[in-house]
């Protein structure tokens, strides 16, 4: 439907068909608002009857819209707007943040600033990049609270036990290099999916989601939906192990204490640390994701959950030796 | 709607280019020259939010050390892997710590990063 001529002819139609008593189009939405008396009948019945009225005409009626509309104007505000916060982090690093840690001992105190600061560090790029994803897809999926809530009980609780599992047998989770970037490739490719998927404007990477054997993607966003407890909070004690400088100097710290408490409270008080921008990202999307500019939202989360995609992808690489560093700090 | 692409796309020009000064200012970075110490050749690299120099250049084929010295670091540089070495390893938050190199691998340039990547350095052996 493209001009004004034709909002009156399907009106004048529509409103020809005895139990229809009103009709308005639209140019703007291509939707036809039809009020009658339809009796039982289901919309979809109403759409298929009313469309073998204007058929003659060459038009067809469906309840909802059969193309999907990608809305393309959001990236209007969702590019400036991500790439003010991509910029900003970049900023961040030059800052030097990490000489702001001056102390060499660690006390309960240090620990949590050293959180604080790893959380608007690198690590920023790998964890709250996960969380930025994983929050924002699964409250696009009608997530609740709830998921977000037990992501970060999964996280503060699993510091605590494996700290403390590390303080007592004294040797350490750390992982191998192999390890470490697998784990950074795997991390940056479900980050690079779930950012496509957040941008809804590429189909085919929904089906990549739901063919790749993921657990990752298809438990922790769709759980919410089949009230998953498990899984949640199974993702938050895996980013114990997920490749962030200051996680593993803390992990170093907790070895050396070679006791299960201090080492438990030393690693829960830097999860603590982590908290507040962790919080802020999950809950954030949770609550962005009922405002009516939660398109713009999700495509700028899309682009920035991408760029930190491609930022970590690089870096594993890198640290493979497969390819010299792209990003020097 | 014009109005709108129209100062998006300046915005995200402005961006992407303040974006790309800052990533050239700065790569230039310290560089630094090895020095011999009681016949072997010692490369000292500072590491806290980054490493220092991040260019360091030394002899090919002698026997060299790379001394690499920690005071309170906790970010990712602390956590050290040089590829062509299959080193790897979480360095104490302050101390010092000696890799050793081989005439044989003291050769072409070696990269170091951090396990993240986003840190790193390169020692040019000429």
């Amino acid at each position: 439907m493209h001009c004004n001529a034709c909002i009156l002819m399907t009106e004048s139609e529509l409103t020809d068909v005895p139990y229809v008593t009103n009709a308005k189009s639209s140019l703007t939405t291509h939707s036809v608002e039809v009020t009658g008396m339809f009796g039982d009948k289901t919309p979809e019945a109403i759409a298929e009857e009313l469309t073998k009225v204007l058929q003659p005409r060459g038009y067809a009626l469906s309840v909802e819209k059969i193309q999907k509309n990608a809305e393309w104007g959001d990236f209007v505000y969702a590019l400036p707007i991500a790439l003010v916060f991509i910029v900003g982090f970049a900023m961040l690093q030059k800052a030097g943040l990490a000489n702001l840690i001056t102390s060499s001992n660690v006390s309960y105190g240090t620990a949590f600033i050293i959180g604080l600061i790893a959380s608007v560090s690198s690590c920023l790029a790998i964890v709250g990049g996960l969380v930025l994803s994983l929050s924002a897809s699964s409250a696009k999926e009608g997530g609740t609270w709830r998921t977000q809530t037990l992501f970060h009980v999964g996280r503060l609780g699993g510091f605590f036990i494996l700290g403390g599992a590390i303080g007592l047998i004294g040797s350490s989770f750390q992982v191998g290099l192999t390890v470490n970037v697998v784990l950074g490739i795997v991390v940056g490719l479900v980050m690079f999916i779930l950012g496509v998927n957040l941008l809804d404007v590429f189909h085919f990477t929904k089906r990549l989601q739901l063919s790749t054997p993921s657990w990752l993607s298809r438990r922790v966003v769709r759980g919410s939906r089949h009230d998953h407890y498990f899984a949640p909070l199974l993702v938050g004690i895996g980013t114990f192990v997920l490749p962030c400088g200051f996680t593993q100097s803390m992990q170093l710290y907790a070895l050396n204490t070679g006791s299960f408490m201090h080492g438990a409270i030393v690693m829960f008080v830097f999860a603590l640390g982590t908290f507040p921008v962790l919080a802020l990202l999950s809950f954030g999307s949770l609550n962005i994701a009922h405002k009516p500019w939660k398109g713009i939202f999700f495509k700028t989360a899309g682009i920035i959950v991408i760029a930190l995609a491609l930022f970590n992808l690089a870096n594993a690489l890198a640290t493979a030796g497969i390819i010299s560093p792209l990003f020097s700090i | 709607m014009t109005k709108p692409i129209l100062i998006s796309i300046a915005v995200s020009v402005l961006l992407i280019g303040g974006a790309f000064w800052l990533a050239t200012s700065s790569s230039g970075g310290s560089t630094g020259v090895a020095t011999m110490e009681n016949g072997v050749q010692v490369i000292d690299i500072a590491a806290k939010g980054g490493y220092s120099p991040r260019v360091i250049t030394a002899k090919a084929g002698v026997p060299s050390v790379i001394r690499v010295e920690t005071s309170g670091t906790f970010d990712c540089s602390a956590s050290l892997v040089i590829p062509k070495l299959s080193y790897q390893k979480s360095l104490q938050p302050s101390g010092t710590e000696e890799i050793s190199i081989s005439s044989e691998q003291a050769q072409g340039t070696m990269q170091g990063l951090c396990s993240m990547g986003m840190y790193n350095f390169q020692i040019r052996f000429q």
